[in-house]
């Protein structure tokens, strides 16, 4: 992968710890997560019907989807409670200089 | 050792609890017995994404039939007409017998029918399966003008549903306000302003006197002696828990069947779970029955726990939701035992939220946002009154405020 995919999110204290923003860029739409050990970043919509993460709620490892609580490993996607049943795409994080990256495809 | 144990009802509570027994238990047989065709499948798209065409039949069931077999899990499609608990023993209409050592009913609930008009009683059409879905997406294609008697959840949701399909729709509704009373009466209105933006008509405060067939048509008088012209009629009036099979026996029932909060019943080694449940909740310290998807799932868990012997109470804050349009509702905790209500927001682009407290402490909260608006905001609602925490009411009303703030960790 090349440098160019890592794509400016901003600045680590954006994010409050063990919360969330959204994050959009071109036509795609991202979370970006505080966790007590680090970064991460999901696809932004959930598997189940198409509703942003962004107003879920984030416990430990986990996003809870605001419409109808499935949970989603917010580290691996891997969807954990019906009614989600299909994984959440996870992107790689870096952070540089206080800065959050991440890595799209 | 080796236990012959029988789940009653292949639904949501029925299937949970079957693969929670089988992570506890790795040698008992166990046997879903269920008289629908099909493994369990979700009920909620029913009224909404099937009826939409967004969602297919295949993608209903929780779980194909391979991980059943994975994990040496039987179904049975059968319908059981008998039962002898004193033998433990289940019939079915041919005097097939299935012999349990435990047993779990999670049979579900069935709609209310509508009594009046008995010479129509294969016009009207009620929604709790998916044959009857099937039937009734089949069947509308064709109509215009539908009318749904009943302004409940389910109803609601049809019409929604309808009403995406460019059908003409009209809900009859004998209460004052939309969704019965357990709803705040300002979030029904607002449920009730978003159907009529959408070209629903909503008729509160009627009953229904007479329903007479026309040409194909239907003609519905209502007791203030209006007149409605339908070419569909659908029902939504409520639902019972499925019950009629033990009414003879020592099963104790009252509005479902008695559930302490280890989903057992009043006969030893017989267990029940889900709708037909009104089970004993520890926190409110009452029995009471729900239908609702999250329940039946963990109700059903907690029954497979108690079932494999891994002695666990039921302590699940009760939480459901409803989709109409595009709009969110939720409901946790109990709404029903308040000293106090607590608004938070006004507009539903940002959600509104009725906070129900007693003595200071959240009991429950209802909410209706847009997409996914207030769904957070419920769950820690839901965190809240589990753990019986005096909130600061000026943060509950303060939109601005975010309630993560209030969770003890
Ligand atoms: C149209 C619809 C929409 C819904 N939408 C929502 C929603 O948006 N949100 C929400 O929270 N909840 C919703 N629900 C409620 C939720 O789906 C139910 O609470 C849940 O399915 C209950 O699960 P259960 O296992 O108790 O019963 P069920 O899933 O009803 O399963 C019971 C099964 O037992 C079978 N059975 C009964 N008697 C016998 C017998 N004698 N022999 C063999 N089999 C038998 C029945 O045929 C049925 O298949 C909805 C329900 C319906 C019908
Ligand atoms: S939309 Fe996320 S769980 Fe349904």
């Amino acid at each position: 992968m090349s440098e160019e995919n890592w794509i400016e999110v901003g600045s680590t204290d954006s994010i409050e710890e063990e919360d969330l923003i959204r994050f959009d860029h071109q036509d795609k739409t991202f979370c970006v997560y505080k966790l007590t050990d680090g970064f991460y970043a999901t696809d932004g919509i959930c598997t189940h019907e198409a509703v942003h993460l962004e107003d879920g709620l984030v416990m430990d490892d986990e996003i809870e989807c605001p419409m109808h609580q499935g949970i989603f490993n917010i580290k691996s996607g891997e969807a954990l409670s019906p009614p989600a049943c299909e994984d959440l795409k996870t992107y790689p994080v870096k952070v540089d200089n206080n800065k959050i990256f991440i890595k799209i495809d | 050792m080796k236990n012959n144990i029988i789940i009653l009802g292949a639904g949501q509570a029925g299937i949970y609890a079957a693969r929670e027994i089988r992570q506890n238990d790795s040698k008992s047989n166990i046997k879903i017995l269920g008289e629908e065709n099909l493994l369990p499948y979700e009920r909620p798209p029913l009224s909404k994404d099937f009826l939409l065409d967004k969602k297919k039949e295949e993608d209903l069931c929780f779980h194909s039939s391979d991980v059943l077999k994975n994990e040496n899990i039987q179904f049975e499609n059968i319908s059981i007409t008998k039962v002898d608990f004193e033998n433990k023993k289940l019939f079915t209409k041919n005097d097939d017998v299935y012999i349990y050592d435990s047993l779990l009913i999670s049979t579900g609930s069935e709609n209310k029918k509508l009594t009046l008009n008995n010479n129509l009683k294969n016009d009207i059409y009620y929604l709790r399966n998916l044959e009857e879905a099937k039937k009734i997406k089949e069947l509308v294609s064709n109509k215009n003008k539908i009318t749904i008697i009943g302004g409940g959840f389910i109803g609601l949701e049809i019409a929604s549903s309808l009403s995406q399909l460019q059908k003409k729709v009209i809900v009859i509704e004998i209460g004052n306000q939309l969704m019965g009373r357990i709803i705040p009466k300002q979030i029904a209105d607002l449920v009730q302003n978003t159907h009529i933006e959408h070209g629903n008509e909503i008729i509160l405060n009627k009953q229904i006197e007479k329903i007479t067939k026309k040409n194909g048509d239907y003609e519905i008088l209502l007791n203030d002696n209006s007149l409605i012209e339908t070419d569909f009629i659908i029902a939504g009036i409520g639902s019972t828990p499925t019950v009629k099979l033990f009414e003879n026996t020592n099963l104790k029932l009252d509005n479902g069947i008695v559930t302490n909060q280890f989903c057992e019943t009043s006969i030893k080694d017989v267990y029940a779970a889900g709708d037909v449940s009104n089970f004993y909740h520890p926190l409110y310290e009452r029995n009471m029955r729900l239908e609702s998807y999250q329940h039946a799932q963990n109700h059903g868990i907690c029954a497979g726990k108690n079932i494999a012997g891994v002695k666990t109470e039921y302590t699940s804050i009760p939480w459901m939701w409803s989709d109409q349009f595009n709009l969110n509702l939720q409901l946790t905790g109990i709404c029903n035992d308040f000293d106090e209500i607590i608004e938070r927001g006004n507009d539903i682009n940002n959600g509104v939220i009725y906070f129900f407290l007693k003595n200071k402490i959240i009991r429950g909260a209802c909410g209706l946002g847009i997409a996914g608006k207030i769904g957070r905001d419920i769950r820690i609602t839901s965190k809240l009154s589990e753990k019986n925490t005096i909130v600061d009411k000026q943060i509950l009303s303060d939109q601005n405020q975010k309630l993560n703030k209030l969770i003890q960790k």
